[in-house]
């Protein structure tokens, strides 16, 4: 059986002040797939991420990478990942190649696969024009290539992406659907996590809800919009909104 | 697709250097702050401790008053230049969260502190060398051994490079961030011997001197230029070791736990 891309087990995190964020999780993504992650806001999809790419610490549980713990073989692990957070954590006095050149860096590629790779992405995500702007200069929708371009930037073999299109243009919300299946069916696999889910239903093939901190469903698209109604249907019942709002009326 | 080389890494020679690129061109984007401060304010010293109360002053070891002050502005300036480096690089990236950048990098916490540290070095380097280039060329010092005065920058540079970081993890306001400066590194820089000895503090207070840790660094690199200390270079330098060793623990320590970098 193939190693699958990623494998939380049993991942539990909890905040200083005891704000327990992710309850009990374990999810797994095969390798090749393109894995919607959902859930309303505060349910721990961030927070999962987080652990996953080490910008929090796991409480406890384990995380495996194509085989490798997150935390024990972390350097590893990370090199295969890429993630596009879902805030702009970028330096905003810095240009767009910039910043792209020193994730590269960090990643240890070296200077003249760097370079082309860099201008590469520049121009596949329209930045060339742009290149002279600060990121403060940008308007959303140039910032958000530039943080995606940025997670794409050492060619990483697992991409997250955790609400990449939030705030984005219908016109490059398709640009970046257009180009993420292209490179799911060069074989990346994908995690992302959106709260539209028409885009959810269009790009991915395994859907896991997340509610209060535990996986609540877990299927194929087509189990999921199987359901009576449709993916908004099950995605409503499984976090628990149906009922809330059927009590509501 | 298959699961590409696993094999495990060694130090990440380019994610170093890339911190040091990254950090040496944030630096260069406000030359006047991080260069142009320092080097105007050793120009006025020079002018008012050399020729307005020079010729009033009686000279100390055989040296000039001016050459005597020389060696602890220059301190006074690689300290704050290192401890405003290391303590505002680390907090802004805080702040901003960019330090996820690195946190999600292949980069282990030796390659984040040491890419860190060796921009604070090359900023109180530069500072320290153009402060020494206006001394000489105003003929307010000299330099009796050069081993001894690139330890003081390097050494002394590390020590409050070190402290920066402590101070930018720790901090959770700009406020925070400049108290290090108004209550410790301004007084004690000030009460270390900078403008007076030991000989010019009445008995009872020579305690002030020995307590102070500036007084150490500001002594031994007034060694390293007019050959003037009035403490051992060996305690010095032992001293200064001991205190490298004890931050470098620290802050190991808590870039290991993730204190104020991972959630």
């Amino acid at each position: 059986m193939a190693t699958p891309a990623l494998k939380v087990t049993n991942l539990r995190k909890v905040y200083r002040r005891g704000n327990v964020a992710v309850e009990d999780l374990s999810l797994t993504v095969e390798e090749g797939d393109f894995f919607g992650f959902l859930g309303p806001n505060g349910a721990g999809k961030s927070t999962t991420i987080h652990c996953v790419t080490g910008i929090a610490n796991p409480t406890s549980g384990t995380i495996e990478i194509f085989g490798l713990d997150a935390v024990k073989n972390y350097r590893e692990a990370r090199r295969l990942v890429g993630l596009c957070p879902q805030e702009f954590n970028v330096d905003p006095f810095a240009k767009p190649a910039d910043i792209v050149s020193w994730a590269g860096g960090y990643f240890g590629m070296g200077a003249a696969e760097l370079k082309s790779r860099v201008n590469y992405l520049m121009e596949q995500f329209e930045l060339t024009p742009h290149l002279k702007k600060t990121f403060r200069e940008l308007s959303g929708g140039l910032k958000r290539r530039v943080v995606l371009a940025r997670a794409l930037v050492h060619d990483p073999k697992l991409i997250i992406l955790d609400e990449p299109t939030a705030g984005v243009d219908v016109e490059l919300r398709r640009v970046l659907w257009n180009y993420l299946t292209e490179i799911n069916q060069d074989g990346r696999t994908i995690l992302l996590t959106s709260h539209y889910l028409e885009e959810v239903e269009r790009l991915c093939r395994d859907i896991a809800i997340v509610a209060r901190g535990r996986i609540v469903r877990q299927g194929t698209k087509d189990e999921m919009a199987g359901t009576p109604g449709s993916l908004e249907h099950a995605y409503l019942v499984a976090t628990g909104a149906e009922a809330d709002h059927v009590a509501g009326q | 697709m298959s699961v590409p080389d696993l094999k495990p890494m060694g130090v990440n020679w380019v994610g170093l250097g890339t911190i040091v690129r990254r950090d040496v061109q944030r630096m260069l984007r406000v030359p006047i702050q991080v260069f142009i401060a320092p080097w105007s304010s050793a120009l006025l010293f020079i002018f008012v401790f050399g020729y307005v109360l020079g010729g009033t002053m009686r000279t100390i070891g055989g040296h000039k008053y001016i050459e005597f002050v020389m060696p602890g502005v220059l301190m006074m300036n690689i300290i704050t230049a290192a401890f405003l480096q290391s303590s505002s690089a680390i907090y802004f990236s805080r702040f901003m969260r960019f330090v996820e950048e690195m946190l999600v990098a292949p980069l282990s916490y030796l390659e984040m502190v040491v890419g860190s540290l060796t921009t604070v070095v090359v900023r109180a380097t530069v500072t320290g060398l153009g402060i020494l280039i206006l001394g000489l060329g105003f003929c307010a010092t000299t330099i009796e051994s050069w081993p001894l005065f690139v330890f003081w920058i390097v050494a002394v540079s590390i020590i409050f490079g070190l402290a920066g970081i402590l101070v930018g993890l720790w901090s959770k306001s700009f406020e925070q961030l400049n108290m290090p400066v108004v209550f410790f590194l301004t007084p004690l820089s000030m009460l270390g011997g900078s403008f007076f000895t030991m000989k010019m503090l009445p008995d009872w207070l020579h305690w002030m001197l020995w307590a102070n840790p500036f007084f150490y660094f500001i002594n031994g690199i007034r060694g390293a230029m007019i050959g003037v200390d009035e403490a051992p270079q060996g305690l010095s330098i032992a001293l200064t070791l001991l205190m490298i060793a004890a931050l470098g623990g620290l802050v190991w320590r808590l870039f290991s736990r993730g204190y104020g970098l991972r959630e």
